[in-house]
């Protein structure tokens, strides 16, 4: 009865009144269903069989599937899979700030010695200076 | 003397105990009934027991399931009557 190529129409679930294909016959009570239904495994007790049946290859595309539906005069409204949000513009700004921090800190090292002889001459860099070294340490960590 | 509203049965009676061992009746709004398959009278699950003013506010696919005759038939129900209309067919 279920065999490859049955048209089917789907009583359980929220496919439930919509024609499907058997595509596959995947157990003894399992098989592979497309069509007006999402391409999915299906009990053989979620399904009517109906009179009609189509030759179709073993794992027919979804698209094989609509063309030979198309001839029987069954429309498949096609839906677009959802997309996921995606957090990129966070991931790519954390990304950019990284590799900046890097440069500025590696020229500073080498500098290291000469800013401190100054630091002490200038009372007015000393912060300035002070504040870079504690930026560029955890970044150096990271690395 | 309680209010007029409190006196009427269109509130529902709730009795509660208080910490020092009293008894009192809080009155809260009564829930509409439980909606019920249309062929064999049994509860129907998934759809939730709203006032009109609360079910103005929530989704369509919360109040009832996404299935033909959902929220009038019961999924067996529905199920049988799937089948009947396939073999006609």
């Amino acid at each position: 009865m279920f065999e490859i190529g049955r048209i089917c129409v789907k009583i359980a679930g929220r496919d439930s009144g919509l024609k499907a294909v058997i595509v596959e016959v995947v157990d003894s009570f399992t098989v592979l269903i497309d069509g007006q239904t999402r391409r999915r495994k299906c009990n053989v007790k979620h399904l009517e069989p109906t009179k009609e049946v189509i030759k179709i290859k073993k794992g027919a595309s979804h698209e094989e599937v609509v063309s030979e539906f198309k001839k029987l005069k069954i429309e498949i409204i096609e839906t677009t899979p959802k997309t996921k949000k995606s957090e990129k513009p966070v991931k790519q700004k954390s990304k950019k700030e990284a590799p900046v921090k890097g440069k500025a800190s590696a020229p500073k090292k080498e500098a290291e010695p000469k800013p401190k002889v100054k630091a002490a001459s200038v009372k007015a860099e000393k912060p300035v200076a002070e504040k870079k070294e504690e930026v560029s340490e955890p970044v150096v960590k990271k690395d | 003397m309680p209010q007029g509203k409190d006196k009427s049965n269109s509130r529902r009676k709730v009795f509660k105990t208080t910490p020092g061992a009293k008894r009192v009746v809080h009155r809260i709004a009564r829930k509409p009934s439980v909606h019920k398959c249309a062929e064999c009278g049994n509860e129907l699950k998934g759809i939730p027991r709203l006032r009109s003013s609360e079910a103005h506010n929530t989704a369509k696919t919360k109040k009832r399931p996404e299935r033909p005759y959902g929220g009038y038939l019961c999924s067996a129900c529905a199920r049988k009557r799937i089948i009947q209309e396939t073999r006609r067919s």
